[in-house]
């Protein structure tokens, strides 16, 4: 089957509240259309020829591949966008059914989010475009399509070095589970959804990490710098209190914030918690998700249920190994640089 | 009292500088009032004196600093506002016609729009068609708006603290040939005597710049200039016209344009702006209903045709009023 | 800490007296005018335009306001005088040409003026929002913590007034909060066929400010992203702008046959009725019954058949009156 690669690319809502609170950047429609040219470009340059793409409301893909001039056959999933993160879950799925080695996704934490919860085995190569980025990465567009490219080529190694299956945390109820983040989840002091995101920290109670890594910004952030994280434990489930410990954090961009932390427990894959705070709402990724009624016992797990990640770095390198770069041979793929 | 002569431009802004010491709720805004003092010198000093606070430059956008100036006005605020010319009213028209001119009256009388419009009008120095009008008969037209037009630094200044005083929105129209300035052609009544302490000259009085006995030349701005050169010319040859300043359009001083002219017997006037349907037709309609029968002539109008301005010199004297066709129009007055 | 039963409750009871005011001026402006429409026939001649159905914007909004916190509004702002505080009565009497009216008669319908409550609103499509950048400004001048609200619609968003205002509160770093109610139209055209950006909110990048975007459907969404922004404008950190998505249930202007609606669109979006929507998030908490609901319903019934019988029975200004007030 030829190889193809799908693009999932979210426009710009302006949705996010927390702009209003933070130095939030506002990564516009027009940097999208950018990248997705870039990607267009990197993938016509080692060959691939089919594209999946999700169709929005802001024609982000159509324009990329106008402006990009690529060769590439763009096919244009069956589906009509509501211009909600519904979108991305329906894309992924249909996406996935098709077939597709790879999907690029072009968003934040959130984007993210529902594109795992429709793309099943197929893995993703997530570009930073969000507020809350602890999940994507920051990678450029052009690298970015170069290793989607390597992936759904199935070039050797590149699967088996460079996939990693990502961790989540599952959210279960009477032994359900009912929703999922990828990077955390926030116990939230609020009875309603209303406007999604959460910034004001003295509404936060729980905080529930999947990993532990310095260098991301938003809640994940929390964890990440503190001493003596342990070696076999992936994520960390916090409570947050005034009597607690403030461990200083970058919790929104250019908000760097005192999170008093009254206790703190390390979680290994497979163990969960119970959500002692009720009632609430809970955040997924930063963005409110699951009311919690009174009296309602809902737990948060630490699974490794997924999405497959590429690592971007890791497949070129292996792909150049492999000699993709050098195995073309001067017949297609490549452009002159019109400088 | 010592004598002072300032020119007109130095009057306003003296006006203004001594309504901002008295009253801190007075500022200014508008394209390059600042540092530049006002492109036709309204506002020099003004920055040095009060600061940027309260000397405010603007972007270009005229629609959006009247409309502010429009706002902060319903706030208590006595902002002056500096339309640059008036040939830009179309940027701002909204704002000037339709919010600052009507919301004292929409609201039944309980919101009031303190502001003064200022702005520089006048042609004759080739500034072709954009930058050339005088339009105050426009506004004139627009109830709710009280329209000022001095033509002698004494005037300016007590004309401008009135209006600064005044609670509802005024339009201030100053020539720019009659401000004074360097640049522009020398022009001797542009410069007089002005008192230091402040004043006020109340709207709608007229004032007869000239007694005369032979014809009533009624007119506004730069006309008022070149009217008194035309009537010394006149005078030469035994005729003597009065010419009367109606210094503001909106209050309008009807009796002494009548008595004036129920002593003279014919009227002329002179108007820089458009011909048909403005301040020259307006003036003869009213000389028509209140003294029809004091008239020995029909009334004559002098004004710019109705062609916009052109540029080239030529041209655009041929269709500018001057002394010499103020007095060629009067001597056929007094003749016919 | 959560948002309060008491601000929800009272924010469900605005929504609740604004629709009912709306609907009941709906009805009664049809006095008269039918079987063939004349608009110039009835107790309330001429244009109207209602704001049933976005309900959730004013209320969500002004719930943050003070009385002297100065706004302005369009030629549909009943929500917004209702929200802001103003005496139903006098609002009432004043669409009905009274002399009692918030303005003797002088401004009827989209003309509204209470200096009390530094409320202003007019006809011309973006003529607000210059005014509330102006009164911005004079409260930054005076040092104070009040703020501006300049309410506009998806159509007023691209005229040039709106382009300057915003330019000028973020140079001057002026305490405005700039609020879209995208209901989708601009009489028939729809924001898709008018602007060239997806989303207003997106346009605050433009001028270096802020820009987001909520449900305008939502009452609770919009008061939390009201509550920031003005909180922003009091610290004193500049304007801000809200897009909220809503919906205008009865069309443009009363007398709109809305053909160019695509069809069911209406009955999805009244499917978010925003009373409903908080009504049922208040109810799940446990803080509303339906008896209370529907105490509230008739209460509001009563205050506004108040301020119609009070507008009913009002004299009419004495037509000489037409002459005054041209000049303070």
């Amino acid at each position: 089957m030829t190889a193809s690669v799908g693009i999932i690319a979210n426009p710009a809502s302006g949705k996010d509240i927390r702009r209003l609170v933070a130095q939030g950047s506002v990564f516009d429609n027009n940097e999208k259309i950018n990248i997705v040219q870039r990607v267009m470009r990197a993938l016509e340059a080692l060959g691939i020829r089919q594209v999946l793409a999700m169709p929005d409301a802001f024609n982000l893909i159509a324009q990329a591949q106008e402006k990009a001039g690529v060769g590439l056959h763009v096919d244009w999933l069956d589906m009509r966008p509501t211009n909600t993160t519904r979108d991305s879950i329906e894309a992924a799925q249909l996406m996935a059914t098709a077939g597709v080695d790879c999907i690029v996704t072009l968003g934040g934490d959130g984007t993210n989010r529902a594109v795992a919860k429709g793309c099943g085995y197929v893995p993703l190569v997530p570009i930073s475009t969000g507020t809350n980025n602890a999940f994507p990465e920051m990678i450029e567009g052009t690298l970015a399509g170069l290793a989607a490219a390597a992936v759904a080529l199935k070039v050797d190694g590149v699967r088996q070095t460079a996939i990693r299956l990502a961790r989540r945390l599952d959210i279960v109820r009477d032994g359900e589970v009912i929703d999922f983040a990828l990077v955390d989840v926030v116990v939230y002091d609020e009875l309603f959804v209303a406007s999604r995101a959460i910034w004001d920290i003295d509404k936060i109670q729980t905080v529930v990490l999947s990993q532990v890594v310095p260098g991301t910004i938003g809640a994940s952030a929390i964890a990440g710098y503190l001493p003596n994280i342990p070696n076999n434990k992936q994520g960390v489930w916090l409570e947050i209190g005034p009597q607690g410990q403030p461990v200083l954090a970058p919790i929104a961009p250019g908000v760097v914030a005192p999170i008093p932390i009254e206790a703190l427990h390390w979680l290994a894959v497979g163990e969960q918690r119970t959500v002692m705070h009720a009632p609430a709402v809970l955040a997924l990724d930063g963005e409110r998700e699951v009311p919690i009624k009174s009296g309602e016992l809902i737990q948060v797990r630490l699974s490794q249920n997924g999405p497959h990640v590429v690592n971007v770095r890791a497949a070129l390198q292996a792909a150049g190994q492999a000699g993709l770069f050098v195995s073309l041979n001067g017949k297609g793929g490549g452009q002159k640089p019109d400088l | 009292m010592a004598d002072r002569l300032l020119t007109t431009s130095k009057a306003i802004a003296e006006a203004i500088a001594q309504e901002m010491e008295r009253d801190e709720n007075v500022f200014v805004m508008g394209e390059d009032i600042g540092a530049y003092g006002g492109i036709f010198g309204a506002t020099e000093g003004l920055l040095t004196k009060f600061g940027p606070e309260r000397v405010m430059d603007t972007p270009i956008s005229e629609m959006g600093f009247i409309g502010t100036a429009v706002g902060a006005a319903t706030e208590g605020m006595r902002p002056i506002a500096e339309l640059m010319f008036i040939d830009f009213m179309g940027a701002g028209m909204d704002q000037i016609y339709n919010q600052m001119a009507k919301i004292h009256y929409m609201s039944g009388g309980n919101t009031k729009v303190p502001m003064v419009l200022m702005t520089a009008i006048g042609g004759s120095y080739s500034d072709a068609a954009q930058h050339s009008q005088c339009l105050y008969g426009l506004f004139a037209h627009t109830p709710g708006i009280k329209v000022v037009i001095p033509s002698s630094p004494y005037d300016a200044k007590g004309l401008m603290t009135q209006a600064i005083r005044d609670d509802s929105p005024v339009m201030f129209f100053f020539h720019k040939g009659g401000q004074g300035l360097g640049w522009m052609t020398p022009n001797p009544r542009a410069t007089g005597h002005v008192p230091e302490e402040p004043y006020t000259i109340p709207f709608g009085q007229a004032d007869i710049k000239r007694e005369g006995s032979d014809l009533t030349i009624l007119t506004v701005s730069l006309m008022v200039h070149r009217s008194l050169d035309a009537a010394e010319k006149l005078a030469e040859e035994g005729i003597n016209a009065e010419v009367v300043d109606l210094r503001t359009l909106v209050p309008l001083d009807r009796e002494t344009i009548v008595n004036s002219v129920k002593k003279t017997h014919r009227v002329l006037i002179v108007d820089e702006d458009y011909k048909s349907y403005g301040m020259s037709g307006e003036l003869v309609a009213i000389v028509a209903e209140d003294a029809l029968d004091y008239l020995d002539a029909p009334p004559k109008r002098l004004a710019v045709p109705d062609v916009p301005i052109p540029y080239s010199r030529p041209m655009e004297q041929y269709i500018s009023p001057n002394a010499d066709k103020i007095a060629a129009a009067a001597r056929e007055l007094v003749a016919g | 800490m959560a948002l309060s039963q008491e601000a929800l409750l009272d924010l469900y009871r605005m929504l609740v007296r604004i629709r009912t005011f709306e609907e009941r001026v709906g009805e009664m402006y049809y006095e008269e005018k039918l079987p063939a429409f004349d608009i110039a026939a009835g107790p309330i001649p001429g244009e109207m335009h209602l704001y049933s159905g976005q309900e959730a914007v004013a209320a969500g909004v002004c719930a943050h306001l003070r009385p002297d916190d100065p706004v302005t509004s369009t030629h549909r702002p009943h929500g917004h005088l209702i929200a802001k505080g103003v005496d139903l009565k006098k609002i009432m009497a004043e669409i009905f040409g009274k002399k009692t009216g918030l303005c003797q008669g002088k401004g009827g319908h989209m003309h509204l003026f209470d200096p009390d409550l530094h409320f202003g609103c007019g006809g011309i499509i973006g003529g607000g929002i210059p005014h509330a950048v102006g009164a911005a400004l004079a409260i930054k001048k005076r040092g104070q913590d009040r703020v501006a609200v300049s309410f506009f619609g998806d159509g007023a968003a691209n005229i040039g007034a709106f382009h300057e205002s915003v330019n000028l509160a973020a140079l001057w770093k002026l305490p405005v909060v700039f609020v879209v109610e995208d209901n989708l139209y601009a009489i028939s055209v729809p924001k898709a066929a008018s602007t060239a950006v997806r989303s207003n909110a997106e346009r605050g990048a433009a001028y270096g400010i802020p820009g987001v975007q909520v449900d305008g459907q939502d009452a609770v969404a919009v008061y939390e992203a009201a509550k920031e922004a003005v909180d922003r404008a009091r610290r004193g950190e500049g304007p801000s702008l809200i897009e909220g998505l809503c919906y205008r249930y009865r069309g443009h202007f009363e007398g709109d046959a809305e053909g160019y609606l695509k069809e069911g669109e209406k009955a999805s979006w009244k499917e978010k009725d925003p009373i409903t929507i908080l009504g049922n998030q208040l109810k799940e908490q446990g803080w509303l019954t339906d008896s209370d609901a529907e105490a509230i319903q008739a209460e509001m019934t009563s205050l506004v058949g108040e301020a119609e019988t009070f507008a009913r029975e009002s004299a009419y200004p004495a037509p000489e009156e037409a002459l005054e007030h041209v000049f303070a």
